[in-house]
């Protein structure tokens, strides 16, 4: 994956990185689209085929040194593809609700990857974090009257602030032991969940949609005549907190609070030798990681109108685990992957019904298994785009 | 992608109005989409495939008979007992147009979360085993109705033959989940209504193993009889139980306890319990040998289970509708809720204004060597033996 020189020419065109974002774009397209079993292998096929044929001629290695130099035509070509997806998909229902979730659990598993993947703080309760942060915005908007966006963000605060409940004994132990807190704390809030009566019990509570200054996200509205479906709102509003969530975990990793994360992760003595001060950093990147999973959770509950304890177990918990390993542990590009194949995927599966999870699951254990970084392992750092050390 | 779908629907409207003679040649027989969802995968997926088999043999025997109006075709999709899995699926059956209506659901918290999504898409649906009594009672959406009855009915049943035997001092134990809190709230209600009386509650997790603290209260409790609300494994823990603490009081269980695998748990333990169930055993049914020649002959690698009798009475009712109205959600929402005195399998079908169907037929079973029998036969309603704490 990594560019042998990264000396573009800026004349060079930019057409190869334009053919990947398209092709790319269009496959998520009719991969969403296809209901039979012929069209979606036909889909992977076709894609396989072209992958293969770009690799051949040259173009994905030319696409990839441009997307090395120039990320922005990466990151940029990223959102008009998801905005070329919202186009195609806009009255269908059912496509854009998995794009939106898709989106949500990109923002959550961000967060993760910054707790795990920078600075080395294993987090298990992902999932219960996510549901803080949906229960949170459940009680502030049945209960007061509190403007929803503010509502989203107390729902990232409280899943930050119940996490810091959590930072003391996760400091205080080390890497197994750690894990295990974040598994007690897991299983924990499920049953806190279900015993509680006044958040539902385990039959879950009712949430009315999203109302963002007087416009309310749950329902279908109209364009110039052409009928939108009400889930365009939610994924214009997760592709925003995506997009910034990303920006958040790209400039953290290329400042020196990554660098410092870095150190701490990789020898904790040594760091501290040098006076990094290993609580506040580890504290810090929990802290963040939490509050994006929060704010995830808190739209993805209003989005789903539906909230209850079975959603967020330690098995969803392992699922957002799953999608940074997937990706490759520090790459935010791939947990963008990751997150589309882990969420899409098992949806697409139900064709084959009962079987689904044995073929997904070795599909995970295959990609681990031929590639035990992830798909698209983290690269050596660059502090700024198309920097060469040389 | 949209236009695709939505000329395929308006192909299909088209063809309805125009193309439709009764008596036509069957080799052109309108196809008409219907939907099953159930959790196909996880530890209830015994029920969920049961049920599956069933309603896919009430499809295949409709597709056999020559006077059947329409074609159908049968989608399977799985909830994974999970609320959000649940919505999402939902999501998917009800947007697409060419499905006319759904047998769905058998968790009750999945039930009782996609019904926003039903009503707010259109999609009539027949619920075949979920049990609680929200998913009917907690709205006034069309769209809902079930033909199984509800954990209210079952636990009426249950207090009223309960204190008539004699036993008026309850001890309760049930699980945290909704199930287990569901039967635990509409015992309690009717046993007072009935003259009885709870002398101590106990809510327990789902997979306790040691529940010496709980029954070393309810011995000092003195009670006459012991309720449990919840399932199996559990069940067979405290029953066993209780025999090492040497309490005499009865054992009467739910819906939950009423398998083989109970029996087998606890051996001569097991004699003389009590436990209820919504619907007759399928020998009992007023159609069940039909249903289970026919459920043989179809040959399906897993058994029909408890609730399989209701998938196929809830599938078998969708597709008299559409036969009767044709292929149209609205017609058939309205006509589904008029269902009156309709013969089934499982007994005659009357829905309320809810879409409840109000004949609730409850059996009372007692374990008698080792076989759950149904009280009326047995040795117990005979007087040849007597049950415990009596």
């Amino acid at each position: 994956m990594v560019p042998e020189s990264s000396s573009l020419s800026p004349s060079e065109s930019l057409w190869p990185a334009f053919a990947a974002i398209a092709g790319a774009t269009l496959f998520a397209i009719v991969f969403m689209w296809a209901e039979t079993e012929a069209y979606v292998l036909g889909a992977i096929a076709a894609a396989a085929a072209c992958a293969w044929a770009a690799r051949r001629f040259g173009v994905s290695a030319r696409a990839a040194r441009i997307f090395a130099t120039r990320e922005k035509v990466l990151d940029w070509g990223a959102i008009a593809g998801t905005l070329v997806l919202l186009a195609a998909f806009h009255e269908e229902h059912f496509p854009l609700l998995m794009t939106a979730t898709v989106l949500l659990y990109l923002v959550a598993c961000l967060g993760l990857n910054i707790q795990f993947g920078y600075a080395g703080v294993l987090n298990f309760a992902a999932a219960a974090f996510f549901g803080v942060g949906g229960y949170t915005a459940a009680v502030l908007i049945r209960h007061t009257g509190i403007p929803h966006p503010i509502v989203l963000l107390i729902g990232g605060a409280m899943a930050a602030l119940i996490g810091l409940v959590l930072v003391l004994p996760v400091l205080r132990t080390r890497g197994h032991y750690a894990a295990v807190i974040t598994i007690a704390f897991a299983i924990l809030f499920r049953t806190f969940l279900e015993v509680n009566d006044a958040l539902g019990g385990p039959q879950g509570l009712k949430l009315p949609g999203l109302q963002v200054f007087g416009w309310n996200f749950n329902r279908n509205f109209e364009i110039a005549g052409i009928g939108l479906s009400f889930y365009v709102n939610y994924v214009l509003l997760a592709l925003a907190l995506a997009a910034v969530a990303f920006a958040l975990t790209r400039r953290l990793e290329r400042s020196w609070i990554g660098l410092t994360l870095d150190a701490v992760r990789l020898d904790e003595t040594a760091a501290a030798c040098f006076g990094v001060h290993l609580a506040r950093w580890k504290a810090l990147s929990f802290t963040l990681g939490n509050f994006m999973a929060g704010v995830a959770g808190a739209v993805y509950a209003l989005m789903l109108g539906f909230i209850a304890p079975s959603n967020f177990t330690f098995g969803d918990s392992l699922i957002m685990v799953s999608i940074v390993l997937l990706g490759g542990i520090g790459n935010p590009w791939g947990v963008v992957l990751a997150s589309a194949i882990v969420v899409v995927l098992p949806e697409k599966l139900q064709l084959i019904q009962e079987y689904r999870f044995i073929l997904y699951a070795t599909m995970v254990i295959l990609v681990l298994l031929f590639r035990p970084e992830g798909l698209l392992p983290r690269r050596l750092r660059v502090y700024f785009p198309g920097w060469n050390p040389k | 992608m949209k236009p695709i779908r939505t000329t395929l629907a308006a192909l299909a409207a088209a063809a309805v109005m125009t193309g439709f003679t009764p008596g036509a040649a069957e080799a052109a027989k309108q196809k008409v989409k219907v939907v099953f969802i159930g959790p196909l995968t996880g530890g209830t997926s015994a029920n969920g495939l049961g049920g599956r088999n069933s309603a896919d043999l009430a499809v295949k025997l409709r597709n056999a008979d020559a006077k059947a109006k329409y074609e159908y075709e049968m989608v399977v999709l799985d909830d994974e007992c999970k609320p959000a899995v649940g919505v999402q699926v939902a999501t998917k059956a009800a947007s697409d147009k060419a499905i006319i209506v759904g047998v769905t659901h058998y968790c009750s918290v999945v039930a009782v979360s996609t019904v926003d999504t039903y009503n707010k898409f259109e999609l009539p649906v027949v619920v075949w085993g979920a049990v609680l009594p929200e998913i009917t009672y907690g709205h006034t959406y069309k769209e809902i109705n079930r033909v199984n009855g509800t954990m209210i009915n079952q636990n009426a049943t249950n207090a009223k033959f309960s204190t008539g035997l004699g036993y008026k001092k309850f001890a309760v134990i049930h699980d945290t989940s909704d199930y287990g809190k569901g039967h635990n709230k509409y015992f309690s209600e009717n046993l007072v209504k009935n003259g009885g009386q709870i002398l101590g509650t106990f809510g327990v997790t789902t997979d306790q193993q040691d529940f010496n603290a709980e029954l070393t209260k309810i011995k000092a409790l003195n009670a006459d009889a012991l309720y449990f609300g919840g399932l199996t494994p559990i069940g067979v823990r405290i029953r066993s139980q209780m025999d090492k603490l040497g309490i005499k009081a009865n054992f009467i269980g739910t819906s939950g306890i009423i398998s083989d695998a109970f029996i087998e748990g606890l051996g001569p333990l097991a004699e003389g319990i009590l436990a209820f169930r919504e619907g007759a055993p399928v020998d009992k049914l007023p159609g069940g040998k039909f249903f289970m020649e026919k459920y043989t002959a179809a040959k399906y690698g897993e058994p029909p289970d408890a609730y399989g009798p209701f998938a196929f009475a809830a599938m078998t009712l969708a597709l008299d509708t559409i036969e009767k109205v044709g292929p149209d959600r609205k017609k058939v929402r309205d006509e589904l809720r008029k269902t009156k005195d309709r013969d089934s399998i499982i007994g005659p079908i009357t829905f309320d204004d809810h879409g409840q169907n109000t004949y609730a037929a409850i059996s009372k079973y007692v374990v008698q060597d080792k076989k759950w029998v149904v009280w009326e036969d047995s040795e117990y309603a005979s007087g040849k033996r007597k049950l415990a704490g009596r």
